[in-house]
């Protein structure tokens, strides 16, 4: 489950991108349809192709990670350790953070 | 593969997603050619399981018992990692591992489904996205697994044993030549033709490592920020806590 966020970041596109990951993972393909288009209007038939691209690779990706149990680098655990207490995700995997 | 697409798919993309779908069908380190390629047609049949469906639902995996809907090519081992891995692959622990799937296949084999799985995902997941056909079934090119298994690979840091950068063997192949090493990319190492593969597709759609914090120039059609905005929100979506 993902929560809406109501504070654009700013980045150009944003909403349209994020529509695209959500469709992506929607059961009504028509949310996909509907937000491949937005992003090809907005952003370009090649701006199209590599976030497809970036979907299907973070999709696969995410798996390797939780199928291994590959836990954060050091530096990374500690440049995140305030970003994580407060979204709570220690409290999924305390073992790999 | 995209013949009259030539123009929208780049062609260092197009040479990945060819190298990766083709060498599904040629025996890896653990599985034949048959196995890989059953892989995918169990991938790709999963995606409307029942009992998966349920257990997803459900406030733990393991409270939920049937069969799953397979084509029954496959052990049933490898039945139960490949849905897992599709459906609910955010809830997998240690205990899983250890309990259920490594009692089912070897630890080798865990791992190079696994690789199999996520570039199946990585590629039919491009296509699925853009509303274009899936490739069809690679051909199968036989081979022999050499089932060589790096000699210094230990269970240390994941739930499966990886192969430290500083300790790849003498006359070994280096799972790291492209690549940092970080713990992503060891993940995988016990396999190392995989990591070596997998990255490669990895800088084919994402980008390369080199590329990810060279924020002077940008190398898609994506800035960094909007790729690394639809990268967090793939992982958002699917709870993964790397």
């Amino acid at each position: 489950m993902v929560r809406e966020s109501n504070t654009p970041t700013g980045i150009r596109g944003e909403s349209c991108l994020i529509s695209l990951a959500d469709g992506f993972y929607s059961n009504n393909q028509d949310d996909l349809t509907v937000a491949r288009d937005k992003v090809e209007k907005k952003l370009g038939i090649s701006a199209l192709v590599d976030a497809a691209g970036i979907i299907g690779i973070f999709d696969g990706i995410v798996k390797v990670a939780d199928a291994t149990g590959i836990p954060l680098e050091k530096d990374k655990s500690i440049a995140s350790k305030e970003i994580r207490l407060s979204l709570g995700i220690n409290k999924f995997h305390p073992d790999k953070n | 593969m995209y013949e009259n697409k030539y123009q929208v798919v780049r062609k260092d993309l197009r040479k990945a997603h060819e190298h990766n779908w083709g060498r599904l069908g040629i025996a890896g380190t653990w599985l034949d050619a048959e196995t890989r390629v059953g892989i995918i047609k169990e991938l790709r049949y999963s995606k409307d399981c029942s009992l998966c469906k349920l257990s997803k639902n459900s406030l733990s995996p393991n409270l939920v018992e049937g069969k799953h809907e397979s084509l029954g090519i496959l052990s049933d081992g490898m039945i139960e990692i490949i849905h897992r891995l599709r459906h609910d692959a955010a809830r997998i622990t240690e205990d899983w591992v250890n309990k259920i799937a490594l009692k089912r296949v070897t630890d080798g084999e865990y791992v190079e489904i696994i690789a199999v799985v996520a570039t199946v995902l990585a590629i039919d997941g491009f296509n699925d996205t853009l509303g274009w056909p899936r490739p069809s079934l690679p051909k199968l090119q036989g081979g022999i697994p050499s089932k060589k298994r790096p000699i210094n690979a230990k269970k240390q840091l994941a739930w499966v044993p990886t192969l430290n950068p500083s300790d790849i063997g003498v006359g070994e192949i280096n799972p790291y030549e492209d690549v940092r090493g970080v713990h992503i990319h060891q993940a995988l190492s016990l396999v190392p033709e995989e990591v070596i593969a997998f990255f490669k597709l990895d800088a084919a759609q994402y980008l390369h490592g080199s590329e990810v914090r060279d924020f002077k120039k940008e190398y898609r059609a994506l800035t960094h920020q909007q790729i690394e905005l639809l990268a967090g929100r793939v992982s958002a979506i699917n709870q993964c806590v790397y």
